[in-house]
């Protein structure tokens, strides 16, 4: 069983290896402005794991994500300013509250199939705008919401990553440690009841497996996932805007998810370029960043008409045929 | 021992089963009727899809209506659907290996009863390939040895010769009564498949508009004149 679980797949392999590329030499190459953009893909790729993974193995739509990465900052905020904790306590106290309030904000839904998931999510993400929009995050200000005007208190990051280059490294080891987290969930137990869930659920429920208890994890995985990216957000420059967390974002990022392809991390890091890394470039290049939305509207009916695995499954497929014509072998 | 006591069922104003009673003693029993007889409505009783209105199941001396349908699962009880499930993303060896997953023995225990059911069914050279690869023969020997996995008490097939040829569902009936020796589980089929239902079931309920038409040894319903009048229909006078 620990063979199987610690099997490296082709895909997986590539994986590391990019992890390795994003720790080692992008750090080393980007400038400060592109550090922080890289830093915020991380964040976003880590967030938009959790959706994917939904996706594609539950075949659940959460359209909550960005308003839940929102919940993470907030108490990551909070507890820098409220309490002397080291930055890893506060992250993962952030992840947990995130997964509590998801389950909260989706309980009703979790019985329910199909559609109800996505329109409950996105009414919760709905009212987290709202509420981040009052009430804004905290900057070192009195009281439970901790906001005060002028300039904020400073952020404490991880002892472990204190310039702009080691908390990009220190993100994309959390995110490495996401995917990985995912990965071994969907190699045992809880992975075989989400692929019969998404088959069907009466034949999950034939089989014995607890649907709603096994939506409700995997739910709960994407609110760790998201909480802990909006954690990482929040270190990255030590305060949050509202601006970033709207509902509109979280659906967004879900389309996204499904243009560079859910089922695989590949996916999940196209997405995010698209969504952080693009822009920043059209800023760069001079033309209007909103052009970046044409090409989202592109890329989602490319992957609606013709890549159902979206642009990460057909560089999956087009990577496994040349294995397959160059004579490796080996299963993508 | 199955029992059946006084099912009811209405969706709405129709009445899909009216006080159906039973007792299956058999290990291979058939439940038969025309299309939109209340089979496979009373199949769904059993696995808790559709609420009875009144009435009991009682297998083994536990009320199985009482139990929500994943417990009932853990009970032991194993369905078979029209449409095969096997889940298209895991291999034919985890699609088994989910139904034991709240087992108490351990995992390597648990793997070799996996491993010796998908030989039992044929499967052994297939065991890695995923479901998404399998041909329709396949998934449903894959199902079978689902069904008999992880100590089931009670196995309940719904029309499992659905699109199968002659020798497959030979083969397949030749499987369905090994079910009892290998894991001691009493199994329900259910098909429109006279042919199949009288080579391997011992006895037989037979269903119509939802009413019991006939039960009782398998050779003496199939010669009742009612259930011939049920499939043929009854000649003008």
């Amino acid at each position: 069983m620990l063979k199987r679980l610690l099997h490296v797949t082709p895909s997986g392999a590539a994986g590391l290896a990019f992890a390795a590329f994003a720790f080692l030499v992008i750090p080393a190459l980007a400038g400060k402005l592109w550090l922080s953009v890289f830093i915020s893909t991380g964040c976003f790729v880590l967030a938009i794991a959790g959706v994917a993974f939904m996706y594609a193995r539950l075949g659940m739509v959460s359209l909550t994500q960005v308003g839940l990465m929102g919940v993470g900052g907030w108490v990551m905020l909070r507890l820098n300013h409220a309490a002397g904790f080291p930055f890893e306590v506060n992250l993962v106290i952030a992840a947990l509250v995130t997964m509590v309030c998801g389950w909260i904000l989706a309980l009703p839904a979790m019985r329910m199939r199909g559609l109800y998931l996505a329109l409950v999510t996105l009414m919760a993400a709905g009212g987290l705008e709202i509420i981040f929009a009052t009430y804004q995050f905290p900057n070192g200000g009195e009281g439970f919401w901790g906001v005060k005007t002028g300039s904020a208190d400073a952020f404490r990051r991880p002892w472990l990553a204190q310039t702009p280059e080691a908390y990009l490294r220190y993100v994309v080891a959390f995110v490495t440690l996401g995917f990985l987290f995912i990965e071994a969930h969907r190699r045992l137990w809880p992975g075989r009841a989400w692929a019969l869930i998404r088959r069907s659920e009466a034949a999950a429920m034939a089989a014995g497996v607890n649907v709603t208890f096994y939506k409700m994890w995997a739910f709960g995985i994407a609110g760790v996932l998201a909480g802990a990216a909006g954690g990482l957000l929040a270190g990255s420059l030590g305060l949050l805007d509202d601006a970033t967390f709207r509902a509109s974002e979280s659906v967004m990022l879900f389309a996204l998810a499904v243009v560079g392809g859910a089922r695989y991390w590949l996916g999940a890091v196209i997405a995010a370029t698209l969504y952080r890394i693009l822009p920043a470039l059209l800023n760069n290049w001079g033309v209007d960043a909103d052009l970046a939305f044409v090409i989202f509207g592109a890329g989602l009916l490319h992957a609606v008409i013709t890549a159902p695995n979206g642009i990460a499954g057909q560089i999956m497929d087009l990577a496994a045929g040349l294995r397959a014509r160059f004579g490796k072998g080996g299963k993508p | 021992m199955i029992e059946v006591d006084k099912v009811s069922v209405r969706f709405g104003g129709v009445v899909a089963l009216a006080e159906v009673s039973a007792v299956f003693t058999q290990p291979v029993s058939g439940i038969i009727g025309p299309n939109g007889a209340g089979k496979t409505t009373l199949m769904n009783v059993f696995s808790g899809f559709v609420s009875a209105a009144a009435g009991r199941v009682v297998c083994d001396g536990e009320d199985l209506l009482r139990l929500s349908p994943h417990r009932r699962a853990h009970w032991g009880l194993r369905r078979s659907f029209q449409k095969e499930e096997i889940a298209n993303d895991l291999t034919v060896f985890d699609n088994v290996l989910v139904q034991t997953d709240r087992g108490f023995t351990g995992a390597s225990a648990r793997r070799a009863e996996v491993a010796r059911l998908i030989e039992l069914v044929g499967l052994a050279d297939r065991a890695d390939t995923f479901g998404r690869d399998l041909s329709g023969f396949e998934r449903r020997l894959a199902d079978v040895a689902k069904c008999m996995a992880g100590n089931p008490r009670l196995v309940m097939f719904d029309e499992p010769a659905g699109g199968l040829s002659i020798d497959e569902t030979h083969t397949l009936g030749t499987l369905i009564k090994r079910i009892h020796a290998e894991t001691g589980a009493q199994t329900l089929v259910i098909d429109h498949d006279v042919e199949l239902i009288s080579e391997i079931c011992d006895e037989t309920l037979v269903l119509d508009f939802g009413r019991r038409i006939a039960f009782g040894p398998t050779a003496e319903v199939l010669a009742d004149p009612a259930v011939k009048a049920a499939y043929l229909g009854t000649e003008e006078v």
